[in-house]
């Protein structure tokens, strides 16, 4: 018996010491291609940050670290970058990285059929100094370059030469949207769209490796209810996201861990600044309320933050103060405070500015794009009836709802903006700026908010090399948009992960995934 | 019979390209895929570029007559998501549907018409109730509450049986089958069930009320008289008579099977045609949507052409009637 038992212990050992190798981690979207230039989304960036690397990559608190460039520093008055590139490091496929292939990069992720080529707006040119170093020539100072292509991805001249795959084809694709040579942690071994991606680690890796995975093979899977289950018993080791609902239960069953943290996404609410009239219900063709800034404000107020985090969050969010979270660089401490709720005060503003007897509008809602973003909406229109103004939710999926939005069709909507540069400059851009096609500038601003002030500004936080004047910038702007209450923030969306308790990573507040963190014991 | 043939073929183009043109003017309320396919950092010029290259910027009877151009050279486009050929990427997911649905309606017809003979002859029998009281429940539940809750018991509760996927898969030509690894097979088991339950249940009931007829027809209680023994009975008079509708409504669901399969493979992330269509409309992947349409309509079509054709041969009244007009 003793005997026995000894020999199931020794199996036992050794079915620990198979698994220790190997990951399965799973997640709702399949990343739709493994060339890093041709999709600039967080799925495909996230995955790829595991196989391709930048010159700087972002750490386990997402500050700037090296990763191909092993130093970079100013150009004389902020001209561009000098980039100093780290020497023997090799791609999966065994050639070498050298400048050329910083060149090729550039090129190829700025190139008209890039989709990251907007990253590259700033850059004039670059200039191979020698093998291993580079100047990026920035048409005016720019500061946060260096953390604006921490997910450009550098690519092998020659493999990509020989594969014909000289620019990133997202329509018909080529032979880089399904095969990766990258010189990141992990090479791809297995891919399959839509079923599974097998990962094995680069065996010459330039960095010190802290995982001890073998083989880690990734499944999209949709269904949420079946994710879990397939956490549950065993089958995949990492889920993302956890459904909101199923936290409670899962944190009592020992066989597995819940990961929480918060985003870098903030969930908000956005009005028609141009509309001259309502579009929506009863009140249709009447005077457009939300051009005064003393109703957004009673928005502002009427909303219980607290109590949609407390009910429908179940606690697992933090309540927003401004368009980013305070975990991203430039968040402006000055202004951490929102509109406290207070519905008598919001009464007060909405009879002060006319409408003491209310009215009715249009909320426009995705209902599959944030976590119960269409629950959020419900309690937002129950909110709003409590200071007498009555909106007629409309919630459509993610796929509809963004050619509405375009359309100008809503007098309020629901939206969601995690800064792709984690800092503060990315939602002014694109959120509160003029909007302006040919700069570029405002164009997720849906309502067409405009602003002198912040327009003047805009630039020179861009350009602004000294952090402290930058900051006093960021605050100017932020207390502008606050007082203005050109959006009305509300949470910061959390993050939930669901390991097997014999699980140890890192979770990232942009909810990238980076296998190199991960321990199995 | 010719004309017949003619005319009903001629019929089933029309009702394939009717379905086509439905299924393009639809499109248009899926959503848009443009966002899908650029990032967040897109311009409005991005977006007016990609449209008017992808054709979206066309009316709908123009997007749907390239595409019949296409589907007639056997083009079906490029899926927007993935980046490759539709027929590529549908070729790669038919074998998993089809294993997964010739499984199912294996389980079905095997036990259905076993169960609906036991619940026939054994009337009054506990067990009959039970199974039949049972079988209610197979009905009125919908799919995706059984594929979770076979998820719970045998994979979650009991570890037997893995809960999403098609496990370990050997390459056959062009043919990926789950058929030939353990993996393979025992991801089979809950989706099949859960995929073939339905029409398990309804077999076993049209067997078995097909039987209780046929059990007090004449040519039965002569049989009886005879001093035949009941075996004999039961199996080679009465359930022979009884498998003529028993083929016909099996033959009608197979098509079923395989469309119905969308449920099932989205609950067990089963990486057949279905989860494929699941995923276009998401992204609203308009080439892949449009393909699976037709792939779909075509399948239906095709069946009925062949009931139909099957009825003429059979049923001599049809012959008649064809003549007289």
């Amino acid at each position: 018996m003793i005997l026995r038992n000894s020999a199931i212990g020794l199996a036992l050992l050794a079915a620990t010491s198979v698994q220790a190798a190997e990951f399965k981690w799973a997640s709702t979207t399949d990343p739709q291609t493994m060339d890093p230039h041709a999709v600039n989304s967080a799925p495909v960036l996230g995955f790829l940050n595991n196989v391709y690397e930048g010159l700087v990559r972002r750490g386990k608190d997402m500050t700037v670290e090296p990763a191909l460039a092993v130093s970079w520093e100013p150009i004389g008055e902020g001209e561009g970058w000098r980039f100093k590139l780290r020497e023997d490091v090799t791609f999966h496929d065994g050639s070498t990285f050298d400048a050329q292939d910083v060149l090729f990069s550039y090129q190829r992720a700025s190139g008209e059929a890039a989709d990251t080529r907007s990253w590259f707006a700033p850059v004039s040119e670059v200039i191979i100094v020698d093998d291993y170093t580079v100047d990026i020539m920035t048409s005016a100072p720019n500061p946060l370059f260096p953390s604006s292509i921490a997910n450009w991805m550098i690519m092998d001249q020659g493999w990509t030469e020989a594969n014909d795959a000289l620019v990133p084809d997202k329509e018909t694709g080529n032979y880089a949207t399904i095969n990766a040579n990258g010189t990141g942690a992990f090479k791809v071994t297995v891919r399959e769209p839509g079923l599974k991606t097998v990962l094995e680690p680069h065996g010459v890796w330039w960095g010190e490796v802290e995982h001890n995975i073998t083989r880690a093979e990734f499944n999209p899977i949709q269904n949420p209810a079946t994710a879990v289950a397939a956490l549950l018993s065993g089958d995949v080791d990492m889920i993302n996201p956890v459904p909101i609902q199923d936290v409670a239960r899962l944190k009592e069953n020992a066989d597995v861990d819940v990961i929480q943290g918060i985003e870098a996404r903030v969930i908000m609410l956005g009005f028609d600044h141009e509309a001259e009239t309502l579009k929506y219900t009863d009140d249709a063709g009447k005077p457009n309320p939300f051009r005064d800034a003393r109703v957004r404000q009673a928005v502002a107020q009427a909303i219980n933050v607290d109590a949609i985090l407390a009910t429908i969050m179940r606690g697992n969010a933090e309540a927003a103060s401004q368009l980013v979270s305070p975990a991203m660089s430039g968040y402006s401490a000055a202004n951490a405070d929102r509109p406290a709720f207070d519905v008598e005060g919001a009464k007060a503003l909405l009879a002060e500015a006319g409408y003491g007897d209310g009215f009715s509008f249009g909320l426009k809602c995705p209902n599959d794009r944030y976590l119960n973003d269409e629950p959020v909406c419900q309690a937002v229109v129950t909110m709003l009836a409590q200071i007498g103004i009555t909106a007629e939710l409309d919630a459509m999926p993610v796929r509809n709802y963004w050619p509405e939005l375009r359309e100008d069709n809503y007098d309020m909507y629901m939206l969601g903006w995690s800064p792709g540069t984690f800092d503060a400059e990315h939602p002014v851009r694109f959120l509160v700026a003029t909007p302006n096609e040919e700069k570029k500038l405002g164009s997720w601003n849906f309502g067409g908010y405009s602003n002198e002030r912040v327009d003047e500004l805009l630039p020179m936080i861009q350009s602004e090399l000294d952090a402290t004047k930058r900051q006093a910038m960021l605050d100017e702007v932020t207390a502008i948009y606050q007082d203005d209450h050109v959006y009305v923030p509300m949470y910061v969306q959390p993050l939930v992960w669901g390991t097997g308790s014999n699980i140890d990573l890192t979770q990232r507040p942009d909810n990238f995934f980076i296998l190199r963190w991960v321990t199995v014991n | 019979m010719f004309a017949y043939i003619v005319r009903r073929m001629f019929q089933s183009v029309i009702v394939l390209l009717v379905v086509g043109l439905v299924a393009f003017s639809m499109f248009r309320f899926v959503g848009d895929p443009i966002d899908n396919m650029l990032g967040q950092e897109r311009t409005q010029a991005d977006i007016d570029r990609l449209r008017t290259e992808l054709g979206l910027d066309k009316p709908f009877p123009v997007q749907y007559f390239k595409f019949l151009q296409g589907a007639v050279q056997g083009n079906f486009g490029v899926s927007y998501r993935q980046g490759r050929p539709v027929s590529t990427i549908i070729a790669e997911r038919a074998p998993a549907t089809l294993e997964l649905a010739f499984v199912s309606g294996f389980l079905a017809i095997t036990m259905g018409i076993a169960l609906g003979v036991f619940t026939a002859i054994r009337r009054q029998g506990v067990a009959a109730n039970v199974i039949m009281t049972v079988s209610l429940i197979g009905v009125s539940l919908p799919t995706f509450l059984i594929g979770i809750l076979l998820i719970y018991i045998f994979s979650v509760e009991l570890d037997l049986l893995p809960s999403f996927g098609r496990g370990e898969t050997v390459m056959i030509g062009n043919w990926s089958t789950g058929f030939l690894t353990s993996s393979g097979l025992k991801a089979l088991i809950l989706p099949a069930i859960t995929l073939g339950l339905y029409q398990m249940t309804l077999i076993m009931r049209l067997v078995r009320s097909e039987m209780l007829e046929v059990l007090r027809a004449d040519y039965v209680r002569f049989a009886r008289a005879r001093g035949l023994s009941d075996r004999v009975i039961n199996f080679r008079h009465a359930l022979k008579n009884t498998l003529v509708p028993v083929i016909t409504i099996t033959g009608l669901q197979l098509g079923s099977i395989i469309a119905f399969a969308i449920i099932t493979e989205t609950v067990f992330q089963w990486p057949g045609v279905g989860l494929l269509f699941i995923n276009a409309i998401q992204f609203v992947d308009i080439p892949v949507m449009a393909a699976y349409l037709m792939l779909i309509s075509v399948m239906f079509v095709t069946i009925n052409l062949i009931v139909d054709l099957l009825y003429y041969a059979i049923d001599p009244r049809l012959r008649v009637d064809a003549r007289a007009t």
